[in-house]
């Protein structure tokens, strides 16, 4: 066992053993939890930035051993260029969320619980980006699931947050299911579980084809929460505590995307991949256009910052659809940028509702002379998602609409060209009825505390950073491209 | 009377035991810790007994008999598929013992109690090792009468003996109509005894030497139905909420966890031995599973009683049982009917504890219906952890050992050769997500705050604390490390698979 699969297993590891450390002290440890969560999803995050010099080496770490050899299951763990951008952004968010919860979350002596479960959903998203065979993808895909699930029944803000969890877990374990029927059928036809084995060809049927990738692309879009099936997002996000909805919306929502590479785009040609294209491209452009609409429509502020989400993974979809070099690119280049600005703007609106204790946007307003710091940050959020220049999502935009003017449905991209104005104006309206206009004469504004002030600070700085200096993360993304292209672009 | 020893000595000991039981009851001891563990002991002297059976007489070429050998004249046979069964069994068996030791302290007539369990496992034993039909019967019968006294054996609960009587009353019916088709098969071909796999079936092969003629055919038909009301099999299923519902909890989990999956598997057993064709018999059990499966989910979904849903749920259960037999009959699909073994390995694990843990509920915070379960996770984290981990396995979580299950179970059947085995597989799928319907808010219950405030935490006792957690670390344990209990399988499903052709 050399160092890179040493440092693959403590990606996993460390937040596993953290949450079982915290389960066992339970009642012990309810002041030290936050910080040993912290330490370990720092330490995981560390391991992840180790993986990069084998990965840039032409490495890829792997660890591998037969775990039912009657039926060909396999443990495998794999650290490849398309899985990397998306363990990163998970690892960086996680510690992030840890972080902020420290000032956010309110201690009692279920907190080791609370810490433990932010662990178990960190190792199911690492989990699944890092599974390299179906058996274990699927457990972590679940994973994710039941520990989110479990956070917000227990930790959910409001009365109907039980109601909200079963919902949530309904809708998004009927699009695992869609998933897993997809990776059984490739079972099937591959005859073991492991990845590698997919990648050495599969003889299928076209109409077997054609289901499989039906199954995955719904499926994940589940997870994407692409309009019709987006229904459990908003309530799951409102409901859920800040540091979680973070979480989901920052990394979770990612994994969607990351299903999508690797299963239907990775594994199928472009040629059996084309009858997609154009289905995916609208499901995008209405997801991100009805996302849109839905948050100038609402009236509470962290769903509004949901509803965005929506709207921003229409986006994504749309790049994905276009199956073309800039459109994929930019997609992937997406959900890393979108992660940074959506666990900004979640972070700002979490210090608004914790400095005023109130969540609708007509009874707010004026704050920007009360908390400067916040309103400068979550400006600079709003315009990053209204992707304006130089914050970051503006380069992802620009490739994900670059691709779609290489496709022949050159309406569909003016569309989504065009659509990318509603997102201006729920942003802008946003930033405008919060932070500018007259204050409520009641409002009174509480100091927040320095654990949910840094993390914001700093996501503020990467926004800006990555947006002026994109290439690193580009040229990691773009190793993952050549992974499923193929290199012939 | 001959043969390998071996093969009855696992009910010598159960039956001996139950008769010592009763014996030290009446005159030497009343006390309930000491009868439990004594049953529990003898539990593990049959365990040890079947595994010496096990270790003593290797190989499928000659699998161990015992009886009169006349011409064909089988008494028991130790088969692979029955040795799993009986395994499972006795290790409920021991562990429901030992969960008694405290559950049923408020109750009296203990020296009723635990010969009664004793008896089951011997009827239940005897059943899947008999290899002719009379002996079979005559087990059957043990096992079910002992079944409908330990469901009411809360005689003053009106409930217990209004479900104890429907039970007696649709066991007695279908006994009966197994009991004519056993007189049907005598009537044509003159003999009982049920071939191994290598020869020729009892009731001779379709469209070979010696076809089964009219009155075989009909006395298969009845065998079915009969075993069919044991194994409730839908419409056959009518009795199983009222009396897994209604019998004291550990009661349940025997019922739950072995009796109706043994039932199903004798069921398999006796119609493959007569003579039915197993492409037949397979697709029979996809179109009733089915049934089993929507019936039992769609049912739950709209329970009040913890246990009346969970009764439900082994109506479903059974159903997921029944369509990978099915698909693996129909296609001849070994892999299919290993994870149907596999299946009733952890079905009794999941059931088992869910309903023990129901049973703590119940006897510490008197849980009946679900929004009394409220607060159980204050109350009593152990049980609100064991009833969890349960609940999820039934759900298919993953890592759990319901999922692995499962995962077995779809793998196998997609290898199925046209629709219908396709069909059962997306009505698994679709069934599975309506089982969540149920399972979360039942899960969400146990942690809901307690509906008063400072709820006292109790102190449960060794006697059921024991039982809970080896079952919990065994649903997760097989679930993360299905390997060796597939191996554990294996032998059984080629067996069975063996016994149709």
């Amino acid at each position: 066992m050399n160092t890179e699969t040493i440092w693959l297993l403590t990606t996993l590891g460390a937040p596993l053993a953290m949450a079982l450390i915290l389960v066992l002290l339970r009642g012990r440890a309810v002041r030290a939890a936050g910080w040993l969560a912290g330490a370990a999803a720092l330490f995981s995050l560390v391991s992840a930035f180790a993986l990069l010099p084998a990965l840039q080496r032409g490495d890829a770490p792997t660890f591998a051993m037969d775990w039912v050899p009657a039926a060909n299951i396999r443990l495998e763990l794999r650290a490849d260029w398309l899985a990397f951008p998306f363990l990163l952004t998970e690892a960086s968010v996680t510690l992030l969320a840890v972080v902020y919860a420290w000032g956010y979350h309110h201690l009692d002596e279920r907190s080791p619980v609370f810490y433990a479960l932010l662990m178990l959903f960190a190792v199911g998203m690492a989990g699944t980006t890092l599974a390299n065979s179906m058996f274990l993808f699927y457990v972590f895909w679940e994973l994710m699931l039941v520990a989110s699930c479990a956070l917000i029944a227990a930790w959910g803000e409001g009365s109907q947050r039980r109601a909200v969890a079963l919902k949530y877990f309904i809708f998004t374990h009927l699009g695992s299911l869609m998933v897993l029927v997809g990776l059984l059928v490739l079972y099937d036809a591959a005859g073991s579980d492991s990845f590698s084995a997919l990648q050495s060809g599969l003889e299928l049927t076209p109409t077997l084809v054609t289901t499989v990738t039906v199954l995955f692309i719904i499926g994940f879009c589940v997870k994407m929460a692409i309009f019709p099936v987006h229904l459990w997002l908003p309530d799951a996000h409102a409901v859920a505590p800040m540091p979680v909805t973070i979480m989901l919306a920052a990394a979770m929502l990612g994994m969607g995307t990351y299903g999508v590479l690797r299963f239907p785009l990775s594994i199928f040609s472009m040629e059996q991949m084309a009858p997609f294209a154009v289905p995916m491209m609208v499901a995008g452009i209405v997801s991100e256009i009805y996302g849109a609409l839905m948050a100038l429509a609402e009236r509470d502020v962290k769903r509004i910052v949901a509803y965005s989400s929506v709207s921003q993974m229409g986006y994504i979809l749309f790049g994905l659809g276009t199956l073309t070099y800039e459109g994929i690119a930019g997609a992937t280049l997406h959900v890393v940028f979108h992660a940074i600005v959506k666990a900004l703007l979640f972070m700002g609106i979490g210090l608004i509702i914790h400095a005023t204790g109130r969540r609708r946007i007509t009874e707010l307003g004026g704050l920007r002379g009360a908390m400067p710091l916040t309103a400068f940050c979550t400006i600079v959020g709003a315009l990053a998602i209204a992707g304006v220049p130089p914050l970051c999502i503006f380069d992802s935009e620009w490739m994900i609409f670059a691709g779609g003017f290489r496709t022949p449905q050159l309406g569909l991209a003016i569309l989504s060209l065009f659509g990318s104005l509603l997102t201006v104006a729920y942003a802008l309206w946003f930033v405008g009825r919060v932070f500018f206009g007259p204050r409520p004469p009641e409002l009174t504004v509480e100091r927040p505390h320095w654990a949910m002030v840094a993390p914001t600070v700093l996501l503020t700085i990467l926004a800006l950073v990555e947006g002026l200096v994109p290439a690193p993360v580009f040229a990691w993304v773009n190793q993952a491209l050549a992974m499923i292209l193929g290199g012939n672009w | 009377m001959t043969g390998d020893i071996w093969v009855i000595l696992p009910l010598i000991c159960l039956i001996g035991g139950a008769f010592a039981v009763y014996l030290v009851a009446r005159f030497v001891t009343g006390r309930n810790d000491c009868l439990a563990a004594f049953t529990a002991a003898i539990f593990a002297a049959a365990l040890g007994t079947l595994a010496l059976l096990r270790f003593m007489t290797p190989g499928t070429e000659h699998l161990p008999t015992w009886g009169r050998f006349g011409p064909g004249e089988a008494f028991l046979r130790a088969e692979p598929g029955a040795l799993v069964i009986a395994g499972v069994a006795l290790g409920l068996g021991l562990l429901v013992a030992l969960y008694s030791g405290h559950y049923l302290t408020l109750d009296r007539r203990y020296e009723t109690y635990y010969p009664l369990l004793l008896l089951l496992a011997t009827g239940l034993v005897g059943m899947v090792l008999a290899a002719d039909l009379f002996n079979l019967y005559l087990f059957c019968e043990l096992m079910s009468i002992s079944a409908y006294v330990l469901v009411g054996f809360r005689r003053r609960t009106q409930t217990a003996i209004e479900a104890s009587f429907k039970y007696l009353m649709m066991g007695s019916v279908g006994t009966v109509i197994f009991l004519l088709g056993i007189s049907f098969i005598y009537r044509e071909t003159g003999q009982l005894v049920l071939p191994p796999p290598s020869s020729p079936p009892l009731g001779g092969r379709e469209g070979g030497m010696g076809a089964p003629g009219p009155w075989t055919r009909a006395g298969i038909a009845c065998i079915v139905t009969g075993l069919g009301v044991k194994s409730a099999i839908v419409p056959l299923h009518t009795w199983l909420p009222d009396a897994h519902g209604r019998a004291p909890s550990s009661v349940s989990a025997m019922l739950s966890g072995v009796i109706v999956q043994s039932a199903l598997y004798t069921l398999l057993k006796v119609s493959l031995g007569l003579g039915l064709p197993a492409h037949s018999l397979g697709t029979l059990l996809i179109v009733l599973s089915l049934f089993n499966m929507t019936v039992g989910n769609g049912m739950a979904l709209v329970q009040t009683h913890t246990k009346r849903l969970l009764a439900y749920s082994t109506v479903a259960q059974v159903g997921y049982l029944m369509l990978t037999m099915g698909i693996g009959l129909r296609y001849g699909l070994v892999g299919a009917i290993q994870a149907g073994f596999f299946l009733i390995i952890v079905q009794a694990l999941m059931k088992g504890l869910a309903f023990l843990s129901k049973g703590v509920s119940h006897f510490y915070l008197d849980a009946t219906t679900i929004n009394q379960l409220h607060g159980t996770a204050a109350r009593l984290p152990l049980v609100a952890v064991c009833f969890t981990v349960a609940l999820g396995g039934l759900a298919a979580i993953p890592p759990l050992a319901g999922f692995t299950g499962k995962w077995f179970v779809v793998t196998n059947g997609l290898r199925s050769s046209d629709a219908l085995g396709l069909v059962g597989l997306i009505v698994l799928l679709l069934n599975s997500l309506l089982g969540l319907g149920y399972y979360l808010p039942l899960i969400g219950a146990l942690f809901a705050p307690p509906p008063i405030r400072h709820a006292r935490r109790f102190r449960i006792s060794p006697w059921m604390v024991v039982p809970l957690i080896v079952m919990g670390a065994l649903v997760i344990a097989v679930g993360l490390y299905p390997g060796p209990w597939l191996d554990w399988t294996s032998e059984a499903s080629v067996y069975l698979l063996e016994l149709g052709k």
